[in-house]
């Protein structure tokens, strides 16, 4: 029987075309999100420093909330310097080297920086066969230098040379050029740990030859119980740069973000090639109701069969979405978002979770588009094959109207929650609101076409007058044509104008916060050296200055009600902030931003207490001294510089805002300091270029419209070519090829008339509540062109793909159509 | 019933200029070779009812086609009251169809959007026409569908939908009308109804019809029958009986 379905499914090419692709696409599209998101989950950093440490020890580099994935730290949580001492007494380790690193640069004669990370003088040790040219250093006023710095900054061993290492500025003496595959400076151990407050960021052992897995075991006895990591192998990627590990825990949440919007329109695009499919063989299925199927038969006819149909799709889509996930991770590694190094975890469990997940969407699909074929009692069945099914059912119209109702329920989320997060619901809302609009379309289609008929003229033209009649005859149909294209223009209009509207709302917020004339960074010390502020703040013309710098806190936020721990970004700012932001200050004070302090966004009590983890993990308990009204811009939570120093990588601060009368004259004065860099306003607004954030955004909305306007495509002409018996039809009634060209244009005008409206509709709510929580006004921030530009697409692919069909169907003869036809 | 002898001729080129159909020297061949019609002549008068038979592959629907404007003979030619067809392009052949030929078909082709009202006036419209109410009316209430005008062909039974669709038919005037095995798809009761309604049609209206059927009971309703065999006509009769026509069909089955 499932052969009899096959070699009918066999002519209906079209239909079998839109299948596939869809298959192919959803597949390609949901095994490519599973490879980043388990990227994110397994994929490990390549070794570079530590190739030659057999055993790392470092500190937890991740924070592990209850029930929840592990968030990655970004700052360095460091270890004391003595646990290195414990660690040499154990058998078989041959060294132990404490490593630290921190910003450090050497400048030229001309006072040029060079940027090197510094290290202690046993990190040599870690390098393949490090070339050591002089002596090492010993005292704290000596340092080597790599070969490659050496050369840039013009030293060499012997030489005296200023140097900037952890925000402080000295004269050393070079004892060694060393080569090393990264520009490093290197002082005496002890002189080194000095810079780290006496603590070391990881521990690299050594081991006797064959012995690396003894020392592994031999090293966590050791330690005891301390929660410390002991990594051996490919693990001692992550400890190198907890930064980039960190990096790669956003992967889960981007996946999980495109997840949402991209299943919604697989499922859609998919269960619309499949119930076209299986309407194009309603009467092959009555007939075999007729002959005895049940209707569990027939619908499990129809699922296997589609079953069949989409296999090789699927396996075909699941391979090519490793190449796209691939594709994917080279935008990232290009917008910043991804550490170079960081591979793809390329395991089978993406394609089979894919060809899993597609085939429960198929088997449903397909049972659901023959259930009402398959219910029929056997005689009515094929009878009503001919026609299709005549009132759209009550029940289904009544789903869609509470689904679309439901779906501008949740669009009020962002008028609510003014936050990205919020804002996300945008597009969500309008996908399902086209998802109710495919379940109450039919009723509404008929309503539409019946107030046409009544309005058309007596003598109207029988094209016309035919594709009024169809639409209304032909409800289902037309709505199947029309909720296609709506939910294109629904999907990138909310889509789209989401992320354009939440830019310039950030960008908004941004620009109102910033009211500073100077910034001052000095990227090429690592940080503003420690006695930078002080020099601005006694510069002529300075009326204010203060230093900000940003971090990641780990803040616990209520999520639907419950409290979740979020990675979150955050300012680090002193008292001294009041005078060059405006953080729109709701209540409290900014000058109270001493010890252990913090300002909140948004509705919190002055003097309670909250508590929560810094960049490097450390639980903190602080105070709330202020709450600000600008969280979209800045982020939720305001640090002060007390509590967060010691607990950033660097422990520097990354920047200094200036409010003056007289930007000339300071930046003049500033610029005999070859180490900080001066810029204009803030420089903290995102307003310059697009951001790497809207760029995925819109690589994902290229992708999926593609995906979605190739499923429009095809069903419309799959929908379209099964209506050659019904052309025929008209022909051997007495209608020429030219009149039906023209009653099937009519239609596509009918039909791109109502999907235009309808989505429009659909999408104007959700846009608007978006548009009044953001900006507070009705309507979104965006390209001007985007509404005129999506009507046009849509209603070329619905023209196209009516036409072309259309041109096939009506090329033979009649008298060869009514031969096929019996 | 006396019926006039001279109301079929098979045989030489003769140009008639009231006939309704004529078919001069008409041979068919599909690519491949197959002749399935060889130099068929024949010449339907107005107002005749002529079936034609013969057994799967005899011809029977090819001269059907070819006789109403649908396919276009290999060589040979056709006319329609009077306008010889094969020559014209296919958009004139459907105007010329339109206005002089009706079609009845064994699946009723109704178009299942349209109320039977707007079925039965289709052609009119499709031709630029006022659709004329009056005439729809008679017809309809012709063929006994007048209580059902606003219904949709599902809602009718096979026999009234096959009643309908001769309506659609007749809504022109046409010159002739054809019916391809219009009983194929009746109970033996309603097949019946059928048959007399098209027996009273060219009874009362005058109206020519050429059917084409297997069926020996539906046959022996027409006033001259056709027996085709291989592309050419092989036999004419007049009266006969379905007892008559079954047998002779068999023969010729049988050669």
């Amino acid at each position: 029987m499932l052969r009899l379905a096959l070699q009918t499914a066999r002519r209906r090419v079209a239909a079998l075309v839109a299948v596939a692709c869809a298959m192919f696409g959803g597949a390609a599209l949901v095994t490519g999100i599973g490879v980043i998101a388990e990227s994110g989950l397994r994929s490990q950093m390549p070794v570079e420093r530590l190739a030659r440490a057999d055993v790392v020890v470092s500190a937890p580099q991740s924070h592990q909330p209850p029930e929840d994935l592990p968030i990655g730290l970004p700052e360095r949580n460091r270890l004391p310097v003595e646990l290195t001492e414990r660690l040499a007494g154990v058998p078989d380790v041959t060294a132990v080297i404490g490593d630290v690193s921190f910003p450090a640069a050497v400048l030229s004669a001309q006072g040029t920086p060079v940027t090197a990370s510094g290290h202690g003088w046993s990190a040599t040790r870690l390098a393949d066969e490090p070339g050591v040219t002089g002596q090492p250093p010993t005292r704290p006023d000596e340092l080597a230098v790599d070969a490659g710095t050496a050369a840039a900054a013009g030293v060499q061993a012997g030489d005296r040379v200023n140097a900037v290492v952890a925000g402080r500025t000295a004269q050393f003496r070079v004892t060694a050029v060393v080569t090393s595959p990264e520009p490093g400076l290197y002082f005496a151990d002890d002189t080194a740990i000095q810079f780290t407050e006496r603590r070391v960021d990881f521990i690299a052992i050594q081991a006797a030859p064959g012995r690396t897995d003894n020392v592994a075991t031999a090293v966590r006895e050791a330690l005891g119980d301390n929660d410390l990591v002991v990594s051996t192998g490919a693990d001692r990627g992550d400890v190198e740069s907890p930064g980039a590990a960190a990096a790669r825990s956003f992967l889960p949440a981007l996946a999980g973000s495109m997840a949402g919007v991209t299943l919604l329109i697989i499922g859609f695009i998919v269960a619309g090639a499949l119930s076209v499919s299986i309407a194009g063989q309603r009467r092959d299925l009555a007939l075999l109701r007729a002959v005895g199927a049940s209707p569990k038969q027939i619908r499990g006819l129809a699922a296997g069969q589609a079953t069949l149909m989409a296999a090789p799709a699927l396996v075909l889509g699941a391979g090519a979405g490793y190449l796209l996930a691939d594709l994917f991770r080279g935008m990232l590694v290009g917008l910043g978002f991804l550490p170079a190094g960081l591979p793809l975890t390329v395991s089978p469990f993406p394609a089979v979770a894919a060809l899993l997940l597609l085939l429960l969407v198929v088997q449903a699909a397909a049972r659901g588009s023959a259930w009402r074929t398959s219910r029929l009692p056997a005689t009515e069945a094929v009878s009503e094959s001919r026609v299709e099914p005549r009132t759209p059912s009550k029940t289904r119209t009544y789903a869609g109207v509470l689904l679309i109702v439901a779906a501008n329920v949740i669009a009020v989320i962002p008028l609510v929650s003014q936050t990205s997060l919020g804002a996300n619901t945008t597009a969500i809302a309008g996908i399902l609101a086209t998802v109710g609009l495919g379940l109450c379309g039919p009723a509404m289609v008929r309503w539409v076409s019946s107030v046409l008929a009544a309005k058309l003229p007596a003598r109207v033209s029988a094209p016309t007058w035919l594709a009024v009649a169809n639409t209304n005859g032909y409800a289902m149909r037309v709505a199947g044509a029309v909720t296609t294209l709506a939910m294109a223009v629904v999907f990138t209009l909310t889509y789209t104008l989401t992320q354009t509207t939440l830019i310039t709302a950030i960008d908004r917020d941004v620009e109102a916060t910033g009211k500073a004339e100077l910034h001052v960074t000095a990227p090429a010390t690592g940080g503003l050296p420690q006695d930078a502020l002080d020099a601005i703040t006694t510069t002529p013309g300075v009326k204010a200055a203060a230093p900000v710098s940003t971090t990641t806190v780990l803040w616990p936020g209520s999520v639907f009600g419950q409290i979740q721990v979020e990675s979150s970004s955050a300012l680090i700012l002193t008292p001294a902030a009041a005078n060059v932001l405006d953080l729109d200050v709701r209540s409290g004070d900014l000058n109270d931003l001493t010890g252990a302090t913090v300002a909140v966004s948004g509705d919190a009590d002055l003097g309670s207490e909250v508590g929560f983890h810094l960049g490097d993990g450390t639980f903190v308990k602080a105070k709330v001294v202020a709450t600000y009204g600008r969280g979209l811009g800045i982020g939720e939570v305001v640090v002060s510089r007390d509590l967060a120093i010691g607990h950033t990588t660097s422990g520097l601060d990354q920047r200094i805002l200036i409010r003056t009368d007289d930007p000339g004259t300071v930046r003049a004065s500033l610029a005999s300091n070859p180490v900080l860099v001066v810029g204009e306003g803030s420089g903290l607004a995102t307003g310059t270029g697009i951001p790497p954030e809207l760029w995925i955004n819109i690589v994902v909305l290229g992708v999926l419209l593609g995906y979605l306007l190739l499923g429009i495509a095809n069903k419309l002409v799959a929908s379209t070519a099964q209506r050659r018996a019904e052309l025929a039809n008209l022909r051997l009634i007495g209608a020429t090829a030219r009149q039906l060209r023209r009653m099937m244009r009519r239609e596509a005008s009918v039909i791109c008339g109502i999907a235009l409206v309808t989505g429009l509709v659909l999408a104007a709510v959700p846009i608007v509540l978006l548009s009044l929580g953001l900006l507070g006004q009705p309507w979104p921030a965006g390209p001007v062109w985007l509404l005129p530009l999506v009507m046009g697409v849509v209603v070329v692919i619905a023209f196209a793909a009516i036409e072309l069909p259309t041109w096939q169907a009506l090329r033979p003869p009649p008298v060869d159509a009514r031969n096929h036809q019996s | 019933m006396t019926r006039p002898h001279h109301a079929l001729r098979t045989g030489p080129f003769e140009t008639v200029p009231t006939a309704a159909v004529t078919l001069a020297e008409v041979s068919k061949i599909y690519p491949g070779g197959v002749r399935a019609l060889d130099g068929v002549s024949l010449t339907v008068d107005r107002g005749r009812f002529v079936a034609v038979m013969g057994p799967s592959g005899s011809g029977k629907s090819t001269l059907m086609h070819c006789a109403s404007g649908l396919d276009t003979p290999t060589s040979g030619k056709v006319f329609i009251d009077g306008t010889e067809i094969s020559s014209l392009t296919e958009n004139r052949r459907t105007e010329l169809r339109r206005r002089n030929v009706g079609f009845v078909f064994q699946s009723y082709n109704l178009v299942p959007s349209l109320t039977i009202a707007d079925n039965i006036t289709l052609p009119l419209r499709l031709a630029g026409a006022a659709a004329d109410q009056e005439w729809m009316r008679t017809l309809a209430g012709r063929v006994g569908l007048t209580d059902r005008l606003s219904h949709r062909p599902a809602e009718l039974s096979g026999g009234q939908q096959q009643r309908a669709a001769i309506a659609r038919a007749l809504i022109a005037r046409p010159a002739v009308l054809f019916a391809d095995e219009p009983t194929g798809a009746l109970d033996l009761r309603t097949g019946r109804n059928v048959l007399d309604l098209l027996r009273e049609l060219v009874n009362e209206l005058g109206q020519t019809v050429v059917m084409v059927t297997h069926d020996p009971a539906a046959a022996a309703h027409a006033d001259l029958v056709l027996i085709m065999a291989d592309g050419h006509i092989v036999d004419t009769l007049t009266g006969a009986s379905p007892t008559t026509l079954a047998h002779r069909i068999a023969t010729v089955e049988a050669e």
